[in-house]
């Protein structure tokens, strides 16, 4: 008995369990869905730096200057091979470009960077300039020259030393072999004087800006999360053509090692300081590579350029290249699991078939179909059909109805009871034969034989 | 198709597949059940009307009718409804000729 009682309850549990199981199945599988949606967004570890479109101007980047009309500087082209437009920053060594140009007939226009566009296309239209120079961008014949070097960014921006563009782009339009390049940027020890200055104005407020320099605040927030910990940012203007330049990182670093120093030479900017050799030249490279187009071109002002810098090594920061810690990422519990989720689906719905089969099987679907239940239905048949045989004997005419309507319905209980349909089915139709013999044991009027007690009388 | 998708696909028609079949199995075999119950009874109380019929003394047109209905109905073999309808008129017929005798 107790037996029974715990099987019923763990069927009841193996029952909910089916039920848990396909639950579960869907909800993984609304999960799987779900997490197929496709992201697009892409930053550096969530860096926190600005990635606003800026219109064109906003920036600071356009000058005053400005270029007289394309029908004047064609004139001016026409008379020189070489035509300075005023405000024209740009500066090469003549020499290696007069070698470079030879015999060929190369017309060079040099423009002041900062134009808007209606400028840009005046320039661009002077079709006897062979070679346009606007800011430190070298162009023509269609072409672009540009460094692709630390050393040869640091040259274009530091001393906007154009050189090296000039040779290349004049050798690949008269179809000469490359020219190799040249002329390194050279660096001198800045003296004890200007040391002390350039010393004495960041101990006190964390910058210095130099004369002529056009700094005018580091940008606050990017700054933060550029360098945590805070750093000096000297800033100087573009240094003058083939001079050397004062080399402030290396003499800073030297008397505040642990301090991040940040030095600009017009829109040149270098890093010195801890982790210099882990992200500098990279934040340098991807800096200059990604905006050196424009920075050549136009005039920004020095705190956009940095602002444009610090961004950059925000986002070198929070791709973990250097300086960790990391910013805290919570483990996102979706990405973990999401691997183990079809083995999940796979165990829930083998876990339903499997229950599915058994409760099939339970409900006689599968299997046990047709298996004839013996038990009180056919011990009542017995009973009765024995009976019929009995009170047979003693019927008349007027009894034999009845017997025989008794008999055919002992036949059609135990063809319902060999069939396996249901027990209360059996009973019914032995209600009926009953019911008939009965009525048999009346007509022939022995009590005894009256189902009721005979079947008692069986039984004891 | 990776083996991934493939495992979400077939678990899901498998899902599907197994929540169909234990719904339906179930509800088909009580119909036909009950359709063979429908049937047994049927069968028994023709038999019973027959024998009563043969016991009778007089003919009863009304009785025979009935009973040529429900012989009809059991012959054609139909559905639950038909079984009920032959075990009816049987029956009745059966009453008919219970009186008679």
């Amino acid at each position: 008995m107790a037996g029974a009682v715990v099987r019923v309850r763990w069927s009841r549990q193996l029952h909910l369990l089916r039920w848990v199981l396909l639950v579960v199945a869907v909800l993984v599988l609304v999960v799987f869905v779900l997490a197929q949606r496709q992201s697009i967004e892409v930053s550096y570890g969530q860096s926190p730096s600005s990635s606003v479109r800026i219109e064109e101007g906003a920036a600071g980047e356009l000058s005053d200057a400005t270029v007289p009309s394309t029908q004047e500087m064609t004139t001016l082209v026409a008379a020189d091979s070489v035509v300075r437009l005023p405000g024209a920053v740009a500066h090469w060594d003549e020499q290696r470009v007069r070698e470079a140009i030879g015999d060929a007939d190369i017309r060079i226009l040099v423009a002041p960077p900062g134009l808007d566009e209606a400028e840009h296309e005046r320039v661009r239209e002077v079709e006897n300039a062979t070679v346009r120079v606007i800011g430190t961008q070298v162009s023509g014949g269609g072409l672009v020259a540009t460094p692709d070097t630390l050393a040869g960014w640091r040259a274009q921006f530091a001393t906007h030393d154009v050189t090296n563009q000039l040779a290349a782009l004049i050798a690949r339009l008269r179809k000469a072999p490359a020219p190799t390049e040249r002329g390194e940027v050279r660096w001198r020890e800045p003296s004890e004087r200007e040391l002390a200055t350039v010393l004495a104005d960041l101990r006190t407020g964390g910058s210095h800006v130099g004369r002529g320099a056009t700094l005018d605040g580091v940008p606050e927030q990017v700054a933060r999360t550029a360098f945590p910990d805070g750093a000096w940012y000297v800033a100087l203007p573009a240094q003058p053509y083939g001079e050397p330049l004062p080399a402030y990182g290396p003499a800073l670093s030297r008397l505040a090692p642990d301090q991040p120093i940040v030095v600009m030479y017009g829109g040149w900017i270098e890093y010195h300081g801890p982790a210099a050799a882990e992200f500098a030249d990279l934040a340098a490279v991807s800096f200059y590579a990604q905006a050196g187009s424009r920075l050549s071109r136009y005039d920004y002002p020095q705190r956009n350029v940095l602002g444009a810098y610090l961004g950059k090594v925000t986002d070198v920061r929070y791709a973990g290249l250097f300086d960790r810690p990391l910013p805290y990422r919570p483990l996102d519990p979706l990405r973990v699991a999401l691997p183990a989720l079809p083995w999940i689906f796979t165990g829930c719905v083998a876990g339903f078939l499997v229950l599915s089969a058994r409760s099939l099987r339970r409900s006689g679907v599968l299997g046990a179909a047709g298996r004839a239940r013996h038990g009180a239905g056919a011990a009542r048949l017995a009973g009765l059909t024995a009976l019929a045989v009995e009170v047979s004997l003693l019927t008349d005419a007027r009894s034999n109805p009845a017997l025989t309507r008794g008999i055919g319905k002992l036949q059609a209980a135990r063809s319902a009871l060999d069939d396996g349909l249901p027990a209360r089915h059996v009973w019914e139709l032995l209600d009926e034969a009953t019911a008939e013999l009965d009525e048999t044991a009346r007509m022939v009027g022995i009590a005894s034989y009256r189902p009721a007690s005979y079947l008692q009388g069986r039984l004891s | 198709m990776s083996p991934s998708l493939l495992i979400w696909l077939v678990g899901g028609v498998l899902l599907l597949a197994a929540g169909i079949v234990t719904t339906l199995l179930p509800r088909l075999r009580t119909r036909t059940r009950a359709t063979r119950v429908a049937w047994s009874r049927a069968r028994a109380a023709i038999d019973s009307a027959t024998v009563s019929r043969d016991a009778a003394a007089v003919r009863l047109p009304e009785a025979d009718r009935l009973l040529a209905r429900a012989e009809l109905l059991a012959a054609e073999h139909g559905g639950t409804a038909a079984a009920q309808a032959a075990t009816e008129h049987a029956r009745q017929a059966d009453r008919l000729w219970r009186a008679q005798s």
